[in-house]
C-alpha cells in the first residue's frame, strides 16, 4: 500500500496545482488577488457588481465548470484505458477500441441531421444520442464476439474493429448528406465542447462515477484475469461476468465523456503506459494513479488549447494527439533501451 | 415684450424636447427572433456583438456601426469591422471569457452558429437575437429593418429599405419581357471534376432567377449540390459564373480541365469570374450583384 500511497498524494497536488491554474488563466485576464475574492463572495452568496459581476461569471460559469468536466473526462478515459489494455492484454488498447468512439459520432451525426437538437430534449439531444449509441454498439460488439459461454479476447477486439469501421463509414456517409450541419459534426468528432456551463457536468457525473467506481471495485479481478482465462477460472473467478462488468463499466464511462467533450485521443492510451512504466501493472494502483493522471493529462492540454492560439481555442483532441503521440515514442524509447 | 415671447419660446422648446426625450425612452423594443422567441429589449441595444458577416455588415450600413462592440472572425466588411476586437469563430469555438468581459447588450446570432451557442450564451445572463439567414431579396430587406429597429436606427433603415427596393423593382421592370438564359455557377472547385454548386432554395438561386438566369443546379436536391461534368454538359448551360475566381480559378483554368471543351459555354467565350462576395453575404451588395448579374445575362437590356 505504501507504494501506492505516496504517488497518489504527488498526483493530487499536482491536480490540484493544474485546476487552479486552470481556473486562473483564459482569455481574459483576471488579477490573481480578484480571482480569490470573487470565489470567495460566491461562497458567502455576497453579491457582486461592476468587473467583479463580469469575473464571476467567467470563473463560475465558464471556468470551474470547465475545468470539472475536462479532469473528469480525463479520468473516465484513463481509468478505461486502463482497464482495457489489461483485459485485452492487448498494449494498444484503448477506450475506442471496442466501438465507443465511432458509436458516439454516429449517434451525433444522426442526431444532427434530424435536427434533433430543436427537440424538447434541446442542447442535450445530442450529447444523449452519442451516449446511447456508444453503448448499443458496444453492445453489438460484445454480442457478435460471444461464442457460447466465452467471449474470447480476440474476438471482441476483431469485432470491435469490423463494428467501428461500418459505424464510421456510416457517419461518413450521413455526413456527406447532411448539409450545413458538417462544421458543428467536425468540431464535435475533433474534441471541441460545444457546451458551456454545469449542465454537462452535471449530466456526465453519474455515469463516470458509476463506471469509474465499478472499475476500482473489480481491480483485483483484473489482475486475476491477466493470467488468461483458463487459470483465472481455476483461482474461483468468474471469467465472463467479471469480463462483461469490466467492458460495461468502462464503456459506461466512456461514453457519457465521448457524449460531453467529443472524441478525444491518446488520454487512454498514453496514460495508462506512463503509470505502468513508474509503478507496474498492478491494476490495484495503476487504475487510482491512471484516474488522477488522466486528470492532469487533459487539463494540461486544455490549458494549451486556450493559451496557444489565443483568443482563439483549439480542440482539445488536436493537442492530445500532438502532445501524446510525441510524449508517447519517447516512453516506448525509453522503456527499450532499460530492457535492452 | 420681445423677451417674453422669447422666454414662451425657450419653455416650449424646452417641454417639447423634454417630452421628445421621454418619447424616445419609453417603447420597450419586442422583435420576433429566428428561433420563434420574442426578444424584449427596454432600450435600443447599444453594446452589440455579431456573431456572422451578413449582421456585421447590415449594422454598419444602416449607420449602427459605432454601437458594434466585437464582431466574429468572418466579419471583414466593411474596412472599419476589422478594427474591432474579434472573438472567434471558423473551426475554433467562441472566445465567451471576451464576449462577456465586453460587456454587450445584445448578441446577435445568424443560422451559421448552432442551438448549442445561443443556449450557452443565454444562460451566461446575455441577451441573444438570432437573425434566421433571409433566403430571398425581400428576407434580406425585413433583416434590415429588424436590425433598425433593435438598434434605433429606424429612419436610416428604411432609408436604404426604399433605395435597395426601387433597385431591385427597376431591375424586376426591365427584365419583364426576356427568356431566362441558362446558368451554372460554380462555388468551389476543388475536385474540378465534380464543382459545388449552389442548389434549389439557396439565396443564390433566388438572385440567379430574379436576374434572368435559371440556375441548372435547381434540378439537384439539395442547397449545396456537388455537379458532375455529365450533368453540365447535359443542360449546357449559356453561361458559366466563377464565384471561386477568388481562389484562382480562372476561365482558362476551367478551359483546360477535360473535357470542358465541349460545353458550348467553353468554346464561346461565356465563362466569367464573378465576385462571390456581391451574392454570398447577405445584405446591401446583393442588390449590386443582382444588378450585375442581370447585366452579364441581358445586355440588351440595359444598354
Amino acid at each position: 500500500m505504501k507504494k501506492l500511497v505516496r504517488p497518489l498524494l504527488i498526483l493530487m497536488l499536482v491536480l490540484t496545482a493544474c485546476m487552479l491554474l486552470s481556473v486562473g488563466v483564459g482569455s481574459v485576464f483576471i488579477p490573481p488577488g480578484q480571482i480569490y475574492s470573487v470565489m470567495g463572495a460566491a461562497l458567502t452568496g455576497q453579491v457582486l457588481e461592476g468587473d467583479a459581476e463580469k469575473y464571476h461569471v467567467i470563473l463560475l460559469s465558464l471556468r470551474l465548470p470547465r475545468t470539472l468536466l475536462m479532469a473528469l473526462t480525463g479520468a473516465a478515459l484513463a481509468g478505461s484505458g486502463a482497464a482495457y489494455q489489461g483485459l485485452f492484454r492487448n498494449p494498444l488498447a484503448d477506450p475506442y477500441l471496442i466501438g465507443a468512439a465511432s458509436g458516439a459520432g454516429l449517434g451525433a451525426v444522426i442526431a444532427l441531421s434530424m435536427n434533433w437538437a430543436s427537440s424538447p430534449l434541446g442542447f442535450l439531444a445530442i450529447p444523449m444520442a452519442a451516449f446511447l449509441t456508444a453503448l448499443a454498439t458496444v453492445w453489438l460488439v460484445y454480442q457478435i464476439a460471444r461464442t457460447g459461454k466465452t467471449i474470447p479476447v480476440t474476438n471482441l477486439i476483431l469485432a470491435g474493429v469490423a463494428v467501428s469501421s461500418f459505424a464510421t463509414a456510416l457517419t461518413s456517409f450521413l455526413m456527406i448528406n447532411a448539409s450545413g450541419e458538417l462544421r458543428r459534426a467536425v468540431v464535435w468528432l475533433l474534441g471541441g465542447s460545444t457546451l458551456a456551463g454545469w449542465k454537462p457536468l452535471v449530466a456526465q457525473l453519474p455515469y463516470t462515477i458509476i463506471g469509474l467506481g465499478i472499475l476500482l471495485a473489480m481491480s483485483y479481478r483484473l489482475n486475476v484475469l491477466q493470467f488468461g482465462d483458463e487459470q483465472a477460472g481455476q483461482l474461483g473467478i468468474n471469467v465472463p461476468l467479471s469480463r462483461g462488468w469490466i467492458v460495461f463499466a468502462a464503456t459506461l464511462a466512456t461514453s457519457a465523456a465521448v457524449a460531453f467533450t467529443g472524441i478525444i485521443g491518446f488520454v487512454g492510451l498514453v496514460v495508462p503506459h506512463i503509470f505502468r512504466n513508474w509503478i507496474g501493472g498492478d491494476a490495484r494502483r495503476l487504475l487510482p494513479l491512471s484516474l488522477i493522471g488522466g486528470a492532469i493529462f487533459l487539463l494540461v492540454a486544455d490549458i494549451l488549447s486556450r493559451v496557444l492560439m489565443a483568443p482563439q481555442e483549439l480542440p482539445v483532441g488536436i493537442i492530445t494527439a500532438l502532445c501524446g503521440a510525441p510524449f508517447f515514442l519517447l516512453i516506448l524509447q525509453k522503456a527499450r533501451k532499460e530492457m535492452w | 415684450m420681445k423677451i417674453k415671447v422669447l422666454s414662451i419660446f425657450l419653455v416650449l422648446s424646452i417641454v417639447l424636447t423634454g417630452c421628445g426625450l421621454t418619447a424616445l425612452k419609453e417603447p420597450p423594443i419586442s422583435v420576433g427572433d429566428g428561433l420563434d422567441r420574442q426578444i424584449q429589449l427596454d432600450a435600443p441595444a447599444a453594446r452589440i456583438i455579431s456573431l456572422s458577416p451578413p449582421i456585421t455588415e447590415m449594422l454598419f450600413a444602416i449607420g449602427a456601426g459605432a454601437q458594434v462592440v466585437a464582431r466574429d472572425s468572418f466579419s471583414d466588411y466593411p474596412a472599419e469591422a476589422l478594427d474591432l476586437p474579434d472573438i472567434g469563430g471558423g473551426f475554433s469555438e467562441y472566445d465567451l471569457e471576451t464576449i462577456i468581459a465586453l460587456d454587450p447588450d445584445l448578441v446577435i446570432a445568424g443560422s451559421i452558429q448552432t442551438p448549442e451557442l445561443v443556449q450557452s450564451l443565454e444562460e451566461l445572463g446575455l441577451t441573444v437575437f438570432y437573425l434566421a439567414n433571409p433566403v430571398d431579396l425581400e428576407g434580406m430587406l425585413d433583416a434590415i429593418r429588424t436590425l433598425g429597429k433593435i438598434s434605433a436606427h429606424n429612419s436610416e433603415a428604411e432609408d436604404l429599405i426604399a433605395k435597395l427596393a426601387a433597385r431591385i423593382q427597376a431591375v424586376d421592370e426591365a427584365l419583364e419581357n426576356i427568356t431566362p438564359v441558362t446558368i451554372f455557377y460554380e462555388l468551389d472547385a476543388t475536385d474540378p471534376a465534380k464543382p459545388y454548386t449552389p442548389g434549389p432554395g439557396s439565396f443564390y438561386s433566388h438572385l440567379i432567377g430574379r436576374a434572368g438566369g435559371e440556375n441548372i443546379g435547381d434540378q439537384l436536391d439539395t442547397e449545396w449540390a456537388q455537379a458532375g461534368l455529365e450533368f453540365i454538359l447535359v443542360n449546357d448551360p449559356k453561361f458559366i459564373l466563377l464565384g471561386d475566381a477568388m481562389w484562382g480559378t480562372t476561365p482558362e483554368s476551367v478551359a483546360a480541365r477535360p473535357g470542358w471543351e465541349a460545353l458550348t459555354a467553353v468554346r464561346e467565350g461565356r465563362v466569367l469570374p464573378f465576385d462571390d462576395n456581391l451574392l454570398a453575404r447577405i445584405g446591401p451588395r446583393q442588390v449590386e450583384g443582382l444588378e450585375a448579374l442581370a447585366k452579364i445575362f441581358h445586355p440588351e437590356v440595359f444598354e
